[in-house]
């Protein structure tokens, strides 16, 4: 590619070889292009449109009339946005969220991997792994319903575990306390054994050799995991601790919107969520969309920053 | 144990391999604990994972009585599959379940054609124009147009409220290009080059060439694909309102969680629901519902499990 556009600069003043050079480039390419073309026209219609629609921010935007017919408002939703003390909420809530699940969910993955390592039966190792998958193929809206069929005040299991201890059940869903609890353990029964996939390939690609060294010197198995397992799989972890930090202010907006109600929304109301419902709901699409801008800008800078943090630490990069 | 192993000068050469094993080395106490705790850990994850499965199933298949006593757990009592007869006649929920099919299926196909179509001049293509190209794509992994310019651009492309908008917002992710074209490169460009030398268009080596020599890739993303549609829930909430558009997940929402989500409270959704002129679903028609939404992915997932987590390891290693 570069020494083709060197050519072409050194030919620049013997412009009908290079038209010729460039024709023929062209054809030989001919059928690239025929994928090329395409492909970009479906960028352009379904991914660069929306970000053309980011306009509709300046507007006070109405659907049937377009930015011809909506008033042009300049910076006034951004103005709305960043001088709300909601929105500072919201974003409290994104990141109590996370933080909450970098906390408990994020190592989770690790330890089991780990755990399962050390299980020396291998038909039983294949059950738990493979069970340990299966809630990477339930949808969210199921994982929900199976939460209120559980934490159910009348029906659910767990009201009839506190009725035998002679305790009154729990509105849990309907209590603000709990949004974060069910949250974080819904979220590790979500993720324990899929993203534990990473780490038992990490482990099984960590030399055995290293293993025999450290039995002859002595080491028992507690000590072989202490010095050899976890210092093969901890890289991993590092570089998924940064990747995660840089999801900081993302939130699953399906889970989020579905475990809502009127009783929790002080703590569970997050930017996403909001912005579906101001914009999409109540149809005003120009304080969304410069919600939802905001929103990104912030997640793509805090991305970035991730990433080059993951590059200078380990010279792997998400991008 | 004895191994032999061809060396390159043909030779056989014997190793001899010694079992570090549980047979050889005793064991100390604490390592028997361990090993007992670590399999009684790994059982309680199991149930961990697998009761709210089994309990939906239970409830799914008992009888009312015991239902609204809460005494079903993770075994039906008083085996009833009356609500399977029930939902079996429902043909709102048939129509749901063949518009996520048509989504899922026939969006995976139409995806895997556009996304090996879009690798392909990214992996063997030397056209001007290149850089331009892969940034275009690239650029739409870190920053999207978000939620409400997404509504906006289906709307003025005419396709709201129709599953071509589910599909074709979702034909192309810049993700799946990137793990596609990766695998593309490490065939051999010997093989692409030959193919031109013998006069087959880009097109027929994409095609006969390409694409046979990537079947662990092309399944592995046709699964995230399906699974991806099957199980989404915020996309269709966006972009669909009439009820015989719905796909399945919007579907049970309005079946399961009707007014769970907004108050949570039984005594309102029976009013809300009399309100509205539909008949309250019984528990057990919920938890049916469930059932037939997991169906096809839970009962499929063990046997294509390999290709997700090669899926995944190619992800990773990508960088």
């Amino acid at each position: 590619m570069s020494t083709v556009a060197k050519k072409t600069k050194d030919t620049v003043f013997n412009s009908s070889s290079m038209r010729k050079r460039v024709f023929n480039n062209i054809w030989l390419n001919r059928y690239i292009y025929m994928m090329v073309v395409p492909v970009l026209i479906y960028m352009v219609l379904f991914k660069y449109l929306p970000m053309y629609f980011l306009r509709a921010s300046l507007y006070d935007f109405k659907l049937l009339k377009g930015f011809e017919g909506s008033k042009f408002v300049g910076l006034k939703w951004f103005e709305r946005m960043l001088s709300s003390p909601e929105l500072w909420r919201y974003i409290r809530n994104t990141l109590t969220l996370n933080s909450l699940s970098l906390l408990i969910c994020f190592p989770m993955p690790m330890i089991f991997a780990l755990l399962l390592n050390e299980v020396r039966n291998k038909p039983y190792k294949k059950i738990v792994q493979t069970v340990s998958y299966m809630p990477h193929f339930i949808s969210t809206v199921v994982l929900v319903s199976m939460i209120n069929n559980i934490l159910s005040p009348s029906l659910g299991t767990l009201a009839k575990i506190y009725k035998l201890l002679g305790k009154t059940p729990i509105n849990f869903l309907s209590n603000p306390d709990y949004f974060y609890g069910i949250n974080i353990v819904s979220g590790v029964w979500q993720t324990v054994g899929w993203n534990a996939i990473i780490y038992i390939s990490a482990i099984s690609s960590i030399d055995q050799t290293l293993y025999e060294a450290a039995r002859i010197d002595g080491a028992n198995r507690w000590k072989q995991t202490l010095y050899v397992t976890i210092p093969g799989v901890l890289p991993t972890f590092v570089l998924l601790l940064i990747m995660q930090i840089g999801q900081m202010l993302n939130c699953v907006f399906d889970k989020i919107y579905l475990l809502q109600n009127t009783l929790n929304l002080q703590v569970s109301e997050m930017l996403p969520t909001y912005i579906y419902k101001v914009g999409i709901e109540s149809q005003k699409y120009g304080l969304a969309t410069a919600g939802g801008l905001f929103n990104s800008v912030l997640s793509v800078i805090l991305v970035l920053i991730a990433n080059s943090i993951s590059k200078k630490v380990s010279e792997i990069s998400l991008f | 144990m004895k191994d032999t192993v061809q060396t390159t000068t043909g030779k056989r050469i014997i190793l001899r391999k010694v079992k570090y094993d549980q047979d050889y080395i005793k064991r100390s106490t604490g390592e028997k604990v361990f090993n007992v705790c670590n399999i009684i850990l790994m059982a309680l994850l199991l149930v961990f994972l697998l009761y709210p499965v089994l309990n939906v199933l239970a409830i799914s298949m008992s009888s009312e009585t015991e239902v609204m006593a809460a005494n079903v757990t993770f075994y039906p009592i008083g085996y009833n599959p009356q609500a399977y007869v029930t939902i079996f006649k429902d043909s709102e929920l048939w129509r749901s379940i063949l518009n996520s099919a048509i989504v899922a299926f026939g969006g995976c196909a139409l995806s895997l054609i556009a996304l090996c179509i879009a690798a392909y001049p990214l992996a063997y293509g030397q056209f001007y124009g290149k850089k331009l190209y892969s940034v275009i794509i690239m650029f739409t992994m870190w920053f999207q147009g978000g939620i409400v310019p997404l509504f906006l651009t289906i709307q003025n492309l005419g396709l709201y409220d129709s599953l071509w908008a589910l599909i074709l917002n979702g034909l192309i992710s810049a993700y799946n290009v990137v793990i596609i074209r990766s695998y593309f490169n490490s065939i051999p460009f010997s093989v692409v080059e030959s193919a031109r030398i013998d006069g087959a268009n880009d097109f027929t080596i994409l095609f006969r060439l390409i694409i046979p020599l990537s079947k662990p890739v092309i399944a592995t993303v046709a699964l995230w694909v399906i699974v991806g549609h099957w199980n989404d829930y915020m996309n269709p909430l966006i972009l669909i309102s009439s009820t015989k558009n719905h796909t399945l997940q919007l579907k049970l929402k309005s079946l399961v969680l009707a007014a769970e989500s907004s108050t949570s409270n039984l005594t309102t959704l029976s009013q809300t629901t009399a309100h509205k002129g539909v008949a309250a679903l019984s528990t057990q028609v919920k938890n049916a519902v469930l059932v037939v939404s997991m169906i096809p992915m839970i009962s499929i997932y063990p046997f294509i499990q390999r290709y997700f987590i090669s899926g995944v390891m190619l992800g990773a290693v990508k960088g």
